[in-house]
């Protein structure tokens, strides 16, 4: 399926780039992966059968800014932001394969990376009821994934 | 972390798009309205959006992006360590075939002892799966039932063999499923119907214990996803998720091929 990258930024670039300048904390990084984020739509144009894109791209721009995260040496500029360099950098027994996109994680086919679902429900507040119909996961596989960042949740929970 | 009462920023995103269901959108703009600053934040953002599409122009980000694919798309090809095997890997499992047909009907790379009954095709020949992993020297042939390792990049090719769509996955000894071709959408692949094709995209082993089972399901129609995978999951957690095979409908084939891994 072709797609119009020019009218799929149109609806989508600010929330886009919103999610990556959360994420990043700086405005010339998120710009430069928001860039990426349509990138990563447009190699997996024949997947977009999805008829919301707002929560793949909500996922997408998660996953890449937490990969241009992890191992990132800047300081937390508050509570939220130390949890996502946490979640970035911590071990993610989910991501099981190299140079794979998010789309072949939809309605929970295969294993959802671990720190976006991290980021999904202690980051962004979704319940996880939600997160679990954000990722296309079951509550209980929710909460298995979870289980993954024991130890971001061990310093949460002592927190 | 996010207050219960104030409408969470993915939230207000989706809100402002329209993109959830219709009660649920609903919900949403009744709890916002009844937050103090709900409707503002709202505008704010709307505002927000015209004024960045302003400053980066759809025209402009457009270009950059289709830009970024294509660079991309050359250097991940180039970088693939199968990209120069590829040629050769091709030939390995046609010439395996071939000779398991006119040598012996032993058991065939993919095919389970005792499965080939319900695998005989009309041509002779079942849909078959090759696996390789990637060593100093090349591609290494990988036999059924053959020791691998966390880390192990694998590369899987099929022989369709006649079939005309199909779906490849992995089941592992963590009860996890793994979609490995078509890598996203709804609805099974077409299937080159001849020859040997390596799926585009390699696998690393991940530390899941015991075993890494690869399953090649087709059919000569069209299928959705769905319709196997949720036997695939079902199967991925139960005793038989190493040997038994998937409840499919008479219409599937399918072929598997086991990895066994030492337990962490």
């Amino acid at each position: 399926m072709a797609i119009d990258v020019e009218a799929y930024y149109r609806r989508y670039g600010p929330q886009v780039l919103r999610r990556c300048r959360f994420l990043l904390r700086d405005e010339e990084k998120a710009v430069d992966a928001m860039h990426d984020v349509f990138v990563q739509l447009l190699r997996h144009r024949e997947d977009l059968t999805h008829s919301a894109p707002s929560s793949l791209l909500h996922q997408i721009a998660t996953r890449e800014c937490l990969n241009r995260l992890r191992g990132a040496r800047r300081r937390p500029e508050d509570p939220q932001d130390e949890l996502v360099l946490r979640i970035a950098s911590s071990e993610d027994a989910g991501a099981r394969t190299e140079a794979r996109g998010l789309l072949d994680r939809l309605f929970g086919r295969v294993p959802t990376s671990s720190r976006d679902i991290a980021v999904l429900h202690l980051v962004d507040g979704m319940t996880l009821e939600e997160t679990a119909r954000e990722v296309g996961l079951s509550v209980s596989g929710v909460r298995k994934r979870l289980r993954t960042l024991s130890t971001v949740l061990k310093e949460l929970e002592a927190a | 972390m996010t207050s219960p009462h104030r409408t969470p920023d993915w939230l207000l995103e989706r809100i402002a798009l329209g993109e959830l269901p219709a009660d649920e959108l609903a919900a949403a703009r009744a709890r916002l309205t009844q937050e103090p600053e709900g409707e503002a934040r709202l505008a704010a953002l709307e505002a927000e959006n015209r004024s960045l599409l302003e400053k980066l122009p759809p025209s402009v980000v457009a270009r950059e992006v289709e830009r970024r694919a294509r660079r991309s798309e050359v250097r991940s090809y180039e970088a693939s360590p199968w990209h120069r095997w590829r040629p050769a890997l091709a030939l390995v499992p046609v010439l395996a075939v071939l000779l398991l047909v006119v040598a012996r009907p032993g058991t065939r790379p993919g095919e389970l002892e005792g499965e080939s009954a319900e695998e005989t095709r009309t041509k002779g020949l079942p849909p078959q799966l090759g696996l390789y992993r990637l060593a100093a020297q090349g591609p290494e042939a990988l036999a059924q039932g053959a020791q691998a390792s966390e880390g192990d990049v694998v590369q899987v090719s099929y022989v369709a063999a006649g079939a005309r769509f199909g779906v490849v996955f992995s089941v592992d000894g963590r009860g996890t499923v793994t979609l490995h071709a078509p890598e996203g959408g709804l609805d099974a692949m077409p299937l080159e119907p001849s020859g040997t094709h390596a799926l585009p995209q390699a696998y690393a082993l991940d530390d899941a214990p015991s075993f890494e089972r690869f399953f090649f399901v087709t059919s000569d129609d069209p299928f959705s996803l769905e319709e196997v995978l949720a036997s695939a999951r079902v199967l991925a957690t139960s005793d038989g998720a190493r040997t038994a095979l998937l409840p499919l409908a008479e219409r599937f084939r399918q072929v598997s091929f086991t990895l066994e891994k030492s337990s962490p």
